[in-house]
């Protein structure tokens, strides 16, 4: 089906092509990634039939896998709509090709980081207690209220964008076009469409960075609510943002290089948009390093008992591996690898995205396990090994969101075409008049 | 009709004496319909109480258990309970565990298989009992009454009174106890010239100083003084009271204690006698008690004029510090503070068990301890210690012997040597066991069991060939365990909530009790009392067999010694306020009851109230409290001369000890000349050269083993420890870094006798030259809760024993210990 | 209101454990199979905490039984998001646990590691469902339990002082764990009664509670010459 529309539809009909030509290589990923996703699914139904004796919690280490893959996903998540909203606001022009992508990371990955608490319920059943019996001073219904809204605004701010892109293709005829009707909405490209969509976005975008911030904020806050010593800290809100941030533009680079190479989307994603990002990277290394040395230093400095206990856990004991890991990938390989501009290549550039989200997902573990370990009582170190259902389920959330990168650029590109070509046509000239306002007059 | 809710509970609160749960779920109601007030009246969850003795070790402790519609749902400590006022330990309450525990044999069975093959085929009471009193009837005929053994427990009382009258009828010498009451009073018994364990006044002395005896934990009573020890506590700093606790390891006990003072294992001999040559150069001791009150202490001459080393001159020349020092590993300098304290501070009293005689040397050691108590002038004095002389209310009227009783009776027990010289004990597994193994003195045929000796006893294997050889093995077990796998006939007695038994005068109880044991519930299967079986099988074999039973039943006999209670006047029912100040009111008045008008209302106020006791004790004159030829505290003992005199017949009397030297070098022993009759201290021989020396004891969640099929017990087994079901190896810091092993590491401790493994537990309260495992783990049997749960330390521990008293010698084995990967 | 306090005298306590084992049998507390166990989900509501003071040979051991403090001001109260632990007017800190969803975020916040969660469902022998304590629920698998100051016990104190018109007396209500101490090392009733002995052992100089810097307030105030 895909060989018959052969036509030329412009510049950008590499943009298109992910949509209508699929390969066997297609195929055999998702067919892969499916089996995996219903393996973890029936693993997850072991642990609802048995209880979470499946899982390598225990008391004191009451939290393990989910709670840590919970914060470290919504961590991710905001590579996207943030970013893009912090892009799109700063009216940065070489946004264009990559909003998209990472908007959708937002999406699938607050899909999957949301489920993760209650993966980590001892009574699924009961989840809508949550809601008949829910206590809004509780840090964790902070927490459901500000996902619901992130997942939603985020959702929306995805979908808008899209509504062109879709008319596209549901004007490109060929498949599926009943279901690119009913998405497009009625778009026929009109002044007065474009102004209304154009002033949505432009709310939405506004709306959304407080709402990310509050997300992770509000991660943050189940853990330093309580009294326990490793999380009871002020920074954590920032220190958490800032996490996410940096993790979610790793994540990003790491889907633009992946898609760059599998789609052909080279002439898109130019090493310009490799520099900025990486630049942004380094960046964010630089600022995790200076939230995370505060949050030692003091530690250190104060030496409550507690304290430090769990610092040294960190640091000397058995989660020094972790913890000196946490640094190399979140800080020394990064900074060497960005830094350096003989290493700044693309190659160079993905080691480093990898190594931060590895980096920041020991960072998540770091701060979770140590801390429950660690019982202020005088009582023996917890000892927390995640079981085979645990892994299941990380693999399991892993392959869901490739799965559903992957599903989503079978139906919608990857690249807003349409913002690409009003970049085409408007950009120069705005971006011309935009330097003029901000240079001296002449 | 409307009822409001208070009105609701007055209704039925008054109607049926009390309403348990129910109140708890009547929360909710408001307006009863009239017609369920019926059905909510009779209907369910009638609450009701029964008074009973925790069956689940002899430590005695009054309970009463909670009945919802007569179902046992739960128990608690008796208030009124002199022994434990209210107070109970972990194991006590598991006890409904035990009695509704799935793994119970439901009713007599009888072994199908091979020994071990866990076959077994149910038959009737009258099935099994035909079968063995036809056997019994066949060997009395044969004359070969005496080849019946009957291995009994921990039974005592009225319980082994009972047994002892069943085998002297059938004519039989051979009752023993694996429980070695008699044995451990042996070294009292050469001092004080009888076996009284003495009862300890630690309410009122100021310092305790305990040579590993746990009380807290390995006790007899373990409730009873758990109560003393925390009024002592409470009281110690306005007191300046202290305890100090010398013990290779620190135990419960040690961890309460002021002071814990490490010593190697087999030693504490030494120490009491170091601590005796500090107290006598320095005129600490009591002089006027020395005087009047001991024998021995300076030498003497005896009646040919020979001259004997006293007890003062052994000491001052082989106890001084720095010698005592090297052998025991306490610096001279605390062992001169120890003695000073003891000196200086009055009253002040000296303790010794587990720990310090579980050894070779036990006897020996036990003498030097208590010698410390002779010194310190101790006897019959507030804060010392005093005896308890037990009244005799089970008197029967004597047993009838007919002539094969008597000839059976008069043949040598089996537990005896037949060589000439067998050691002064009772009962020893080793030579019972060898004795069978080789038919000496004669084979035996039938062997009556209770309890589990082929998991608490050493020589485990040698003893499960000894019961293998026995063509009729009949186990009273409500349980099947290591040992009845081996029994032709299991004859299930009931659990303790079931039956009839009487618990009283538990020694070194400070009182004259007698606590009843009342079925709480029906037998919930077919089992039957053990005494009633006994009573059974004696009437089946009839003639004076029978008439030794003048009772129809156990019950009738325990009704017959509360009816001589009753009759004595003595004493009274248990009842509130036991405590201190009441009990002083009642002594300064003279307690005389006569309070009840008839023996029923007496009998029904004993079940209520679950016991009596008469608290009132008669001080002593020294006459009294020694029974020793002399009629003093013997440093020097006689009995225990004239025991080893008589033992070699060649020996011409005070002709010289050199032959009793010579039996006493076949038995280990180095002493020579009067040492041997006076307390001293004999090296621990080891025999290999393994470094570690291996300490086992005993926890108050499982004392012998015998706990571990209770899910409660397992769990708690060792909860100071953190560790749950499973056995650990306690290991000095010290030496575990040594060894590169790290706490909850596996490890292997490995003996000349076998190898086990165990998780490290790093214990900064044990010498660093020895390492503990605790007792009660390692079933291979005996229910799903207990088998396959750790390791049992005696499978590794050599045949050791104490050759004077014939008690296993649990820490002179040694081990090494690697990482187990 | 009384307010309901328990006094720990650690100078009497010998750390027999005997309060641990009656609380488990009070209470219905489930058994955890032996691996479980070992994994760290055994269930005491009372614990026994162990600390080791000074080296070999000079050593010491300190040991103290552990119930729930019932914190005045419970962090675990704070951050259940449904309710279902919640702190009474009586000052008891209560877990519901029909409702409770098993988030564990009470246990996370807890500074005392008081709660322990039901991993699996708990399981019984046909056999030992007779000897439950007919008072007190049983739990299901995936919800928190905590000690509850055998609240089952208040609530039938409470009833008889009802029926007798008038108000609880002090000593009348006490937990299983109180009652059996061999040592009577555990004391409870209303700290707000300046007549009760609870309140008088509060006051005294050897009283204090831990962790007081937290400012959570523990209920259960031990008393120690060596703290
Ligand atoms: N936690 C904990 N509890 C324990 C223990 C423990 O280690 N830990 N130990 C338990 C064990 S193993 C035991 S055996 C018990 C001990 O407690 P019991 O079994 O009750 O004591 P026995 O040693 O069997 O002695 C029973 C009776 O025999 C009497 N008796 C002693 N010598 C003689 C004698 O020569 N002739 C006659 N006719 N009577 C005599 C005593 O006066 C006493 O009345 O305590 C138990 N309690
Ligand atoms: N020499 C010596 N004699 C004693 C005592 C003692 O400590 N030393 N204690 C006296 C007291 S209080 C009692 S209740 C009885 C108890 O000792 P017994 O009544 O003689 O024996 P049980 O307690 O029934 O235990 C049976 C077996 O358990 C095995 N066992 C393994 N490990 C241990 C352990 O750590 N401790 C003990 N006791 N047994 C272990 C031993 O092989 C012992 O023979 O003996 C009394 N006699
Ligand atoms: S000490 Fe424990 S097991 Fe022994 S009688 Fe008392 S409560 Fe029962
Ligand atoms: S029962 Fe009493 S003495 Fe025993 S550990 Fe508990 S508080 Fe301490
Ligand atoms: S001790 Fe822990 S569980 Fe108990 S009230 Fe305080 S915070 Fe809550
Ligand atoms: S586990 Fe239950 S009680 Fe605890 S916070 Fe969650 S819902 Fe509340
Ligand atoms: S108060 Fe009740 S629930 Fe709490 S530890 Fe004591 S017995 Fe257990
Ligand atoms: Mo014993």
């Amino acid at each position: 089906m895909s060989k018959e529309i052969k036509q030329n539809f412009g510049p950008d009909e590499v943009l298109y092509r992910p949509i209508y030509e699929t390969g066997k290589g297609f195929y055999i990923t998702v067919s892969i990634l499916i089996a995996i996703y219903f393996w973890s699914l029936y693993m997850y139904f072991t642990q609802v039939r048995s209880g979470l004796g499946v899982t390598g919690m225990n008391q004191p280490v009451t939290w393990g896998f989910y709670i840590v893959n919970f914060v470290f996903f919504i961590g991710i998540s905001h590579a996207g709509t943030l970013i893009s909203a912090i892009l799109r606001l700063s009216k940065a022009e070489w946004r264009r090709p990559i909003t998209r992508m990472a908007e959708v990371i937002t999406a699938i990955v607050l899909a999957i980081g949301g489920l993760h608490p209650i993966l980590d319920l001892g009574r699924p059943d009961r989840m809508l207690n949550l809601v008949s019996a829910g206590r809004l001073q509780s840090p964790l219904l902070w927490d459901v209220t500000s996902i619901t809204a992130y997942f939603t605004a985020s959702t929306v701010y995805l979908y808008l964008p899209m509504i062109p892109d879709i008319a596209k293709l549901r004007d490109r005829g060929g498949k599926l076009t009943w279901f690119y009707t009913f998405l497009a909405w009625g778009w026929q490209g009109t002044e007065k469409q474009k102004k209304i969509l154009n002033k949505v976005i432009n709310i939405l975008m506004i709306m959304v960075i407080p709402i990310a911030i509050s997300v992770h904020t509000v991660i943050s806050y189940i853990f330093s609510m309580t009294l326990q010593p490793g999380w009871h800290s002020t920074i954590f809100g920032p220190y958490f943002v800032a996490g996410a941030i940096f993790s979610g533009i790793a994540a990003l680079l790491i889907v633009m290089i992946a898609f760059r190479r599998a789609y052909h989307f080279e002439n898109y994603l130019k090493e310009i948009h490799f520099k900025y990002l990486s630049t942004l990277l380094l960046i964010m290394s630089l600022l995790w390093f200076y939230f995370t040395f505060s949050e030692y230093l003091t530690g250190i400095f104060g030496s409550e008992p507690h304290e430090m206990h769990i610092i040294l856990y960190k640091f000397t004991g058995p989660f020094a591996i972790f913890f000196w890991g946490m640094v190399v990938c979140n800080f020394i390989i990064p900074v060497i690898l960005l830094g350096i501009s003989r290493f700044r290549t693309i190659k160079g550039i993905l080691v480093a995205s990898i190594s931060v989200v590895v980096g920041m997902w020991l960072e998540r573990l770091i701060i979770v396990v140590p801390t429950l370990a660690n019982p202020t009582m005088p009582l023996p170190a917890g000892i927390y090994f995640p079981s085979l259902v645990e892994w299941a389920l990380f693999i399991g959330g892993i392959a869901v969101f490739i799965l559903g990168f992957v599903l989503f650029s079978k139906f919608f590109p990857l690249i807003s075409i349409w913002e690409i070509e009003e970049g085409r046509k408007e950009g120069i000239k705005e971006v011309e008049e935009r330097i003029h306002s901000y240079l001296p007059n002449t | 009709m409307e009822i409001s809710r208070r009105d609701f509970i007055k209704l039925v609160g008054g109607v049926s004496g009390a309403i348990a749960a129910g109140s708890y779920g009547l929360n909710q109601i408001i307006d009863i319909p009239e017609k369920l007030v019926e059905k909510l009246k009779n209907g369910h969850r009638i609450e009701s109480w029964k008074s009973t003795i925790c069956g689940l070790c002899p430590g005695g402790c009054g309970i009463r258990v909670r009945l919802i519609n007569d179902v046992p749902v739960g128990l608690k400590g008796n208030q009124y309970y002199p022994i434990n006022q209210g107070g109970m330990c972990p194991t006590g309450h598991a006890a409904l565990q035990q009695l509704y525990n799935p793994d119970r044999v439901k009713g007599p069975l009888k072994r199908i298989g091979l020994q071990k093959s866990g076959k077994w085929k149910s038959i009737s009471w009258d099935d099994a009992l035909s079968t063995i009193s036809k056997k019994l009837i066949e060997l009395r005929k044969d004359g070969k009454s005496h080849q019946t053994v009957f291995l009994g427990y921990d039974e005592h009382g009225l319980m082994k009174e009972h047994i002892s009258r069943f085998m002297k009828a059938y004519g039989s010498p051979n009752y023993f106890q694996t429980s070695h009451a008699q044995n451990n009073s042996i070294p009292f018994i050469f001092t004080q010239g009888h076996g009284l364990r003495p009862t300890y006044d630690i309410l009122n002395t100021k310092l305790i100083l305990s040579f590993g005896a746990n009380f807290l934990e390995e006790g007899f009573s373990p409730i009873y003084y758990t109560k003393l020890f925390s009024h002592f506590k409470e009281a110690a700093k306005e007191r300046e009271a202290k305890f100090i606790y010398i013990d290779s390891r620190m135990s419960l006990s040690g961890a309460n204690a002021d002071r814990w003072i490490p010593i190697m294992p087999g030693t504490f001999g030494a120490l009491a006698l170091g601590i005796a040559f500090v107290l006598i150069r320095e005129e600490l001791f009591d002089k006027e008690f020395i005087k009047n009150h001991s024998f021995g202490f300076e030498d003497w001459k005896d009646n040919s004029g020979n001259k004997h080393l006293g007890f003062k001159n052994l000491v001052l020349s082989d106890y001084y510090p720095e010698k005592v020092s090297s052998i025991t590993n306490v610096p001279s300098k605390t062992i001169l503070e120890i003695a000073r304290d003891l000196g200086n501070i009055r009253p002040s009293l000296v303790l010794g068990d587990q720990g310090a005689v579980n050894n070779t040397n036990g006897t020996y050691t036990q003498m030097a301890i208590h010698s410390l108590n002779a010194l310190l002038g101790n006897f019959e004095k507030e804060g010392g210690l005093y005896f308890i002389d037990k009244p005799s209310y089970d008197k029967f009227p004597p047993v009838k012997e007919d002539s094969i009783a008597k000839i059976g009776n008069q043949r040598i027990p089996v537990s005896k040597l037949t060589d000439g010289f067998s050691p002064i004990f009772d009962f020893s597994f080793e030579i019972f066991t060898k004795n069978i193994l080789s038919d000496q003195p004669y084979p035996i045929e039938v062997l009556f069991i209770k309890g589990n000796p082929l998991f608490q006893s050493l020589y485990q294997h040698e003893l499960a060939e000894a019961i293998k050889k026995i063509p009729l093995v009949i186990s009273f077990d409500s349980f099947i365990n290591e040992t009845n796998e081996y029994a032709n006939y299991i004859l299930p007695d009931h659990t303790f909530l079931e039956k009839w038994d009487e618990s009283s005068n538990i020694p070194t109880v400070g009182f004259n009790h007698f606590g009843i044991q009342q079925p709480v519930v029906e037998p919930l299967f077919d089992t039957r009392h053990t005494g009633d079986v006994l009573i059974d099988i004696a009437k089946r074999i009839n003639g004076t067999v029978a008439l030794a039973f003048p009772f129809e039943s156990y019950k009738d006999e325990i009704h017959n010694v509360v009816e001589n209670i009753y009759k004595s006047g003595e004493g009274a029912i248990a009842s509130e306020g036991v405590e201190g100040v009441w009990l002083e009111y009642l002594q300064q008045r003279g307690w005389q009851i006569g309070r009840y008008a008839s023996l029923d209302e007496f009998w029904n106020l004993l079940l209520e109230k679950g016991g009596w006791w008469n608290p009132i004790k008669k001080k002593k004159l020294s006459s009294e409290i020694f029974k020793t030829p002399s009629g003093k505290f013997e440093f020097y003992s006689q009995i225990l001369k004239d025991k080893l005199d008589s033992l070699n017949k060649n020996a011409e009397k005070n002709k010289s000890t050199k032959e009793t030297e010579s039996l006493l070098v076949k038995l280990n022993f180095s002493a020579k000349g009067d040492t041997i009759f006076l307390p001293h201290h004999e090296n621990v021989l080891y025999e290999d050269n393994f470094p570690l020396i291996l300490i086992t004891y005993q926890l108050l969640t499982n004392r012998n083993g015998e706990s571990s099929n209770l899910p409660l017990m397992q769990e708690m087994f060792g909860y100071t420890m953190r560790q749950y079901w499973d056995s650990w190896v306690e290991i000095n810091p010290v030496i575990a870094a040594e060894k590169g092993i790290t706490d909850g590491n596996w490890v292997w401790i490995e003996s000349s006798v076998g190898t086990i493994k165990a998780r490290a537990k790093l214990f900064p309260g044990i010498i660093p030259s020895a390492v503990g495992i605790p007792f009660g783990l390692g079933h291979t049997s005996y229910g799903r809760y207990a088998k396959g749960f750790g390791v049992n330390p005696t499978s590794i521990i050599k045949n050791h024993y104490d050759l004077i008293s014939g008690l296993p010698a649990l820490h002179a084995t040694k081990v090494k210990i690697s990482l187990a990967t | 209101m009384p307010k309901w306090a328990m006094v720990i005298d650690l100078d009497k306590c010998t750390g027999c454990g005997d309060c641990m084992a009656s609380c488990k049998i009070e209470n219905n507390i489930a058994i955890v199979s032996p691996e479980e166990a070992s994994e760290g989900r055994v269930m005491f509501w009372m614990d026994m905490i162990t600390v080791y003071e000074g080296d070999y040979p000079n050593i010491r051991i300190k040991r103290y039984p552990k119930p729930c403090f019932h914190c005045d001001n419970p962090p675990c109260v704070k951050v259940c998001p449904v309710h279902a632990t919640y702190k009474n007017k009586e000052g008891l800190v209560g877990q519901i646990y029909d409702r409770c969803i098993g988030c564990r975020y009470c246990m996370a916040g807890c500074p005392f590691t008081s709660k322990v969660f039901n991993w699996y469902e708990p399981v019984w022998p046909e056999e030992f469902r007779n000897c439950f304590n007919p008072d007190v629920s049983l739990r299901n698998v995936g919800v928190v339990e905590k000690c509850s100051f055998c609240a089952h016990r208040l609530i039938r104190v409470r009833e008889n002082a009802d029926i007798e018109d008038r108000e609880i007396r002090d000593g009348e209500y006490f937990p299983a764990c109180a009652e059996s101490c061999p040592t009577n090392a555990i004391f409870f009733g209303d700290i707000e009664n300046k007549e009760s002995k609870v309140y008088k052992l509060s006051q005294s100089s050897r009283a204090y509670r831990i962790k007081e810097n937290l400012g959570v307030e523990p209920k259960v105030i031990y008393l120690s010459e060596r703290k």
